[in-house]
C-alpha cells in the first residue's frame, strides 16, 4: 500500500532533494583536502564507481522493474570497447571514452530486444545467461590476435585482460597528486550521471517507467508502449554504465574478466537493495553503508564474502525497502506522532471497522 | 567414426540426466511457489561435500554417503524456507519474485562461502564414485556414467510417483496449478511450500554427488549446472516438469556435440542461442503454457 | 429438524473487508441456519464475490466477526475449510491440469479416509452422472458447463457443513444454467446448507428461503425473494431492472 510513499517520502520533494545534492557536492569538494591516505582516496573512488553502476541499475530494476543481471557485463563491455580502442587503434582515452560507451549502449540495445518480449525472472535469467556467456568466452580466448614483442594477445584479451593503454592523463598533469585529479573526475562522472538520472526519473518517461513497474496491464492501457519504454531505460542506463566502464579501465590502466565475475554483481545488487530499491538517493546510501561494512569486514579477512551474502539476505528479509525506505517509515513515524497528522488510509479503515 | 558417436551419446545423455535433476528441482519450486531459487547451486555442492565427509572422516559406506547427502540438502531446504521464505511471503506479494531471488543469491554466497572456508579450495576427489567401463566392441561405457543414469532414471521415477499418486503431491501439483483454490480444499500452501523446498533440496544433495563424482569437488561446483538448468527451464517453460526433463537431455547432447564439432568454449553460448532463440518465438518456453502469474 | 437450540450454521456480525484502500464489505451481518438455502443479490463490483471469499478466508477480515457453528473464525482459508465451510469460487478455479477425477479428489483433501472418500465420489457421481463419465478428462479441455459441474463436485467432496456458490450461472448459456440450477435445487432439496451469491433474483425465487440484498458493500433490504421481484421500485434502484 506505501508502494509509491517511500519515495514521496524522502525524495518527493525537489527542494529536500537540492539541499541534499549541495550539501553532498560541497562534502565532494572538501574531501581530497581531509583525507590525507592515498589508500582511504583509493576506496572513495572505488566506492563512486560502484555508487554509480548501482544508480543505474536501479533505474533499470528499482524504477523500471526491468529484472536484468547483465549489469556487470555491460560495465565491462564499456571499459573493454574502451580499453580495446586504445589498445588497438592506439587513440587517447579522453576520445575512446564515448565511442565506449555507445558500444555499451548498443549491446544493451541488443540485449534489451532478446528481453523484449519477457518479463520478470525471465529477463534475469537470460541476461545473467549473456553475462555468463560472455565471461566464459573471454576467459577461454586463446586464439593469437596479435603478437605484442613476443607475447601471445588475444582478441578480447584472454583470462589476463587489457593493461597499459592509457590513462587520464592526470599522472602527467599533476604528479604525485595524480589521485586527486581522477577522484575530481569519477566524482564529477558520478554527479553527472545522478543529476541524468533525476531528470529521467521526473520526466514523463520516467513516469511511465513507474507505472509499467507498478502495473504493466494498466500502463498499456493508458497508451505506455512498453517496448519503446524498455528499450529506452535500456539505452540510457548502459550508456552511463557504459562511460562509468571506461572511466574504470583508465582508473585503474587495466580491464579484465574478474570485473564479470559473480561477486560483482552480488555487491551491486546488495548496494541498491540495502540502499532502497527504487528510491533515488538509495544506491549512495547503500553504497557508504556497504563499503564500510567491506572495510570493516577486511579485518575478518577470509569471512567477508560470507558477511556479504549473509547481509544481502537479511536486509532484504528485515527491510525489503531499503535503509532509504527504513529512514522513510521512520519519518513518517514522527509526523504521525504530531497532532496535525494527516490520517493514512490504514486509520480510516481502522476506524471504520470500529 | 562408430566410437566417437556413441562417446558423444554417452556424454550427452549423462550431463543430461545431471541437468535433469538440477532442473527438476528448481522447477518445482519455481512451479509451485513462484520461487526462482539462486541457492540451488550451493545446496548441490553442500550435498557433495557432505557425501565427501560421510565417506571419508566418517568412513560411512556408500549407501550411507549417499543419505547424507539427501537429508543435508532437505534440511538447506528446509532451514531456507524457515528463515528466509516464509518471511519474505508475509511482505507485499508483487515484490515476492524479485525479493527471492536476490535473498536467495544472498544465501547462496554465505553457503557457497561457507563451504570454502571449512574445506578451503583446491579441488578434492568425490570417493562415492565408480571406476571401470562395460567395454562391448569398439564401444566403452565407463561404470560410473550408467551409475548416473540409472539413478536419475529411478530418482525422476519416484518423483514422478510422489507428485502423481500421492495425496500430498497432488496437494504440491494443486498448489502450483491454483493457489487459491487449494487453500479452499484446505490445503495449507505454507506446509507445501516448505515440504516443496525440502524435496528439491533433498534432489539438490543427490544430484551434487554425482556432478562431483563426474568431475571433482570444489565450492564453485553447482554453479555451472545451476546455471545450465536455469537454462533448460526457461526453454520448457518455468514449471513444466516433463518439459524440463525433456528440454535437458535434448540440449545436453546438443551441448555435446557443439563441443566436439566447435570446441568446448562453444558448448554453452549455442546453449545460449538456443534459448534466445525459442524466447522470441514462443516467450513462455516451448512447453510453456501461457504462464499464470502469480499476484 | 430441531435447529432452534443450536447456533447457525454461519452468522456474519458486522462483517468489513476489503483490498489495499479499498473498503469493499462496510458492516454486513445475517446468519444462516442449517439446510437454509440464503441467497445475495446485487449487482457487479458491489461485493458478493468478496463477502464469500472474506467468509472463507480468501481475503482478510478487517472488522466484525464471522461464526461457523458458533465457532469464531480468525484463521487461513484452509484452516477454514476444516471447519466445514466449502466454497466454490467464481470461475470455478479447477486444477486445469489434472484430470476431472483427481479434481474431485482434491475436493476430499481433508476426508478423514478412504472409505469416506468414495463414499463422497459416489455421492457426486450419482449427482453429477457426466462427471463420472468424464473421470479421466484433463480439466481444461471441459466445457464451461462441465466446469461448472466439476466446480460443484469438488465442492461437495470437501463433505462441509455449508456450501459458499459464487454465481453459477456466470458466462453460461441459458440452457446450461437451467441445468446447474437443477442440480443446485436438488442439493438443497437434499438438505444441504447453502449461501449463493447471483446477480439475477429470478434465477433464485423458487429456490432460496431468504434473499439479502447488497449495494455497496451493505445489505439494503432482506426478505423472501418473492417479495423482492413484487417491487418494482427496489428493482429499479438496485438492479437496474
Amino acid at each position: 500500500m506505501t508502494k509509491l510513499s517511500t519515495g514521496k517520502g524522502i525524495s518527493g520533494s525537489a527542494k529536500l532533494d537540492a539541499v541534499i545534492a549541495l550539501v553532498l557536492i560541497a562534502a565532494a569538494v572538501t574531501l581530497p583536502f581531509m583525507v590525507e591516505s592515498r589508500y582511504i582516496l583509493g576506496q572513495i573512488v572505488l566506492a563512486l564507481f560502484y555508487a554509480t553502476i548501482a544508480s543505474q541499475w536501479n533505474l533499470l530494476f528499482g524504477f523500471s522493474g526491468i529484472f536484468s543481471l547483465a549489469q556487470m557485463a555491460i560495465f565491462a563491455f564499456g571499459g573493454y570497447a574502451t580499453a580495446m580502442i586504445c589498445f588497438y587503434f592506439g587513440l587517447n582515452v579522453w576520445a575512446a571514452l564515448v565511442p565506449g560507451a555507445i558500444a555499451a549502449m548498443v549491446f544493451s540495445l541488443v540485449v534489451g530486444l532478446a528481453c523484449l518480449r519477457l518479463t520478470g525472472v525471465y529477463v534475469a535469467l537470460l541476461t545473467l545467461a549473456i553475462a555468463q556467456a560472455m565471461y566464459l568466452l573471454i576467459v577461454t580466448d586463446t586464439e593469437c590476435f596479435v603478437m605484442v614483442g613476443s607475447i601471445c594477445r588475444q582478441f578480447t584479451g584472454g583470462a589476463v585482460g587489457f593493461a597499459r593503454f592509457g590513462d587520464l592523463g592526470m599522472r602527467t598533469l599533476l604528479k604525485g597528486q595524480w589521485l586527486v585529479g581522477n577522484y575530481a573526475i569519477i566524482a564529477t562522472l558520478f554527479t553527472v550521471t545522478m543529476i541524468f538520472t533525476y531528470v529521467v526519473v521526473k520526466s514523463p518517461i520516467g513516469l511511465a517507467f513507474r507505472a509499467l513497474k507498478d502495473d504493466p496491464a494498466y500502463a498499456i492501457a493508458r497508451g505506455v508502449n512498453r517496448f519503446q519504454a524498455q528499450l529506452l531505460v535500456f539505452g540510457i542506463s548502459a550508456f552511463f554504465t557504459g562511460l562509468a566502464g571506461g572511466f574504470y579501465a583508465a582508473h585503474f590502466q587495466a580491464i579484465g574478466p574478474g570485473v564479470l565475475s559473480m561477486s560483482q554483481l552480488m555487491f551491486i545488487i546488495a548496494i541498491t537493495v540495502v540502499g532502497g530499491l527504487g528510491s533515488f538517493w538509495g544506491p549512495l546510501v547503500g553504497t557508504i553503508v556497504l563499503v564500510l561494512a567491506d572495510e570493516l569486514m577486511r579485518e575478518a579477512g577470509e569471512f567477508r564474502t560470507l558477511g556479504l551474502g549473509i547481509i544481502i539476505a537479511l536486509s532484504i528479509v528485515l527491510m525489503p525497502k531499503g535503509l532509504v525506505g527504513r529512514i522513510g517509515d521512520l519519518v513518517r513515524f514522527l509526523r504521525r506522532r504530531s497532532p496535525r497528522s494527516a490520517m493514512g488510509p490504514q486509520e480510516n479503515a481502522a476506524l471504520t471497522a470500529k | 567414426m562408430l566410437d566417437i558417436f556413441v562417446s558423444i551419446i554417452v556424454a550427452g545423455l549423462t550431463t543430461g540426466a545431471l541437468y535433469a535433476l538440477a532442473t527438476v528441482g528448481l522447477s518445482l519450486v519455481w512451479g509451485s511457489m513462484g520461487m526462482l531459487n539462486m541457492a540451488h547451486a550451493a545446496m548441490l555442492t553442500l550435498g557433495g561435500y557432505v557425501a565427501f565427509t560421510a565417506s571419508t572422516s566418517l568412513g560411512l559406506p556408500i549407501g550411507l554417503g549417499f543419505l547424507a547427502a539427501i537429508v543435508a540438502g532437505a534440511v538447506a531446504g528446509g532451514l531456507l524456507y524457515v528463515l528466509i521464505v516464509s518471511n519474505l511471503l508475509r511482505h507485499d506479494k508483487s515484490t515476492f519474485e524479485s525479493n527471492v531471488m536476490i535473498a536467495t543469491v544472498g544465501i547462496g554466497i554465505a553457503l557457497e562461502n561457507a563451504i570454502l572456508l571449512t574445506y578451503g579450495g583446491q579441488p578434492l576427489k568425490q570417493p562415492l564414485s565408480v571406476s571401470g567401463a562395460l567395454v562391448i566392441g569398439p564401444v566403452t561405457l565407463p561404470y560410473q556414467n550408467i551409475l548416473i543414469v540409472a539413478v536419475v532414471l529411478v530418482l525422476m521415477a519416484i518423483v514422478a510417483l510422489l507428485l502423481g499418486k500421492t495425496r500430498m503431491g497432488r496437494a504440491i501439483r494443486a498448489t502450483a496449478q491454483n493457489r487459491d483454490a487449494a487453500q479452499l480444499l484446505g490445503v495449507a500452501v505454507n506446509r507445501v511450500y516448505f515440504q516443496v523446498l525440502v524435496l528439491s533440496g533433498a534432489l539438490a544433495g543427490v544430484c551434487g554427488v554425482m556432478v562431483s563424482s563426474m568431475t571433482q569437488l570444489s565450492p564453485p561446483l553447482g554453479n555451472d549446472p545451476m546455471l545450465k538448468a536455469f537454462i533448460m527451464c526457461v526453454v520448457a517453460g518455468l514449471g513444466n516438469l516433463p518439459g524440463a526433463i525433456t528440454a535437458a537431455f535434448g540440449l545436453a547432447l546438443l551441448e555435446a556435440f557443439v563441443q566436439f564439432v566447435a570446441g568446448a568454449r562453444w558448448g554453452f553460448p549455442s546453449l545460449l542461442f538456443v534459448v534466445i532463440a525459442v524466447l522470441i518465438w514462443r516467450p513462455s518456453g516451448l512447453f510453456g503454457r501461457a504462464q499464470i502469474r502469480r499476484m | 429438524m430441531s435447529v432452534a437450540a443450536k447456533p447457525p450454521v454461519l452468522s456474519l456480525t458486522n462483517v468489513v473487508s476489503g483490498y489495499k484502500e479499498l473498503q469493499v464489505l462496510k458492516g454486513i451481518s445475517f446468519d444462516v441456519g442449517a439446510g437454509e438455502f440464503v441467497t445475495v443479490v446485487g449487482p457487479n463490483g458491489h461485493g458478493k464475490t468478496t463477502l464469500l471469499r472474506t467468509i472463507s478466508g480468501l481475503v482478510p477480515l478487517r472488522g466484525g466477526a464471522i461464526r461457523v457453528n458458533g465457532q469464531l473464525v480468525s484463521a487461513k482459508p484452509h484452516a477454514i475449510a476444516a471447519l466445514g465451510v466449502a466454497h466454490v469460487p467464481q470461475g470455478d478455479l479447477l486444477f486445469p491440469e489434472m484430470s476431472v477425477l483427481e479434481n474431485l479428489l482434491m475436493g476430499a483433501y481433508l476426508a478423514p479416509n478412504r472409505a469416506e472418500i468414495d463414499r463422497r465420489l459416489d455421492e457426486v457421481f450419482t449427482l453429477l452422472p457426466k462427471l463420472s463419465e468424464r473421470r479421466h478428462q484433463i480439466a481444461s479441455s471441459l466445457s464451461g458447463g462441465e466446469r461448472r459441474m466439476v466446480g460443484i463436485g469438488r465442492g461437495l467432496m470437501m463433505g462441509g457443513q455449508i456450501l459458499l456458490i459464487d454465481e453459477p450461472s456466470l458466462g453460461l448459456a441459458p440452457l446450461i444454467i437451467e441445468q446447474i440450477y437443477g442440480v443446485i435445487a436438488e442439493l438443497s432439496r437434499s438438505g444441504r446448507t447453502i449461501l449463493l451469491v447471483e446477480e439475477n433474483p429470478a434465477r433464485v425465487a423458487d429456490l432460496a428461503d431468504k434473499l439479502h440484498l447488497l449495494d455497496d458493500g451493505a445489505i439494503v433490504w432482506s426478505g423472501p425473494p418473492a417479495d423482492l421481484l413484487a417491487r418494482d421500485e427496489l428493482l429499479a434502484t438496485y438492479l437496474g431492472g
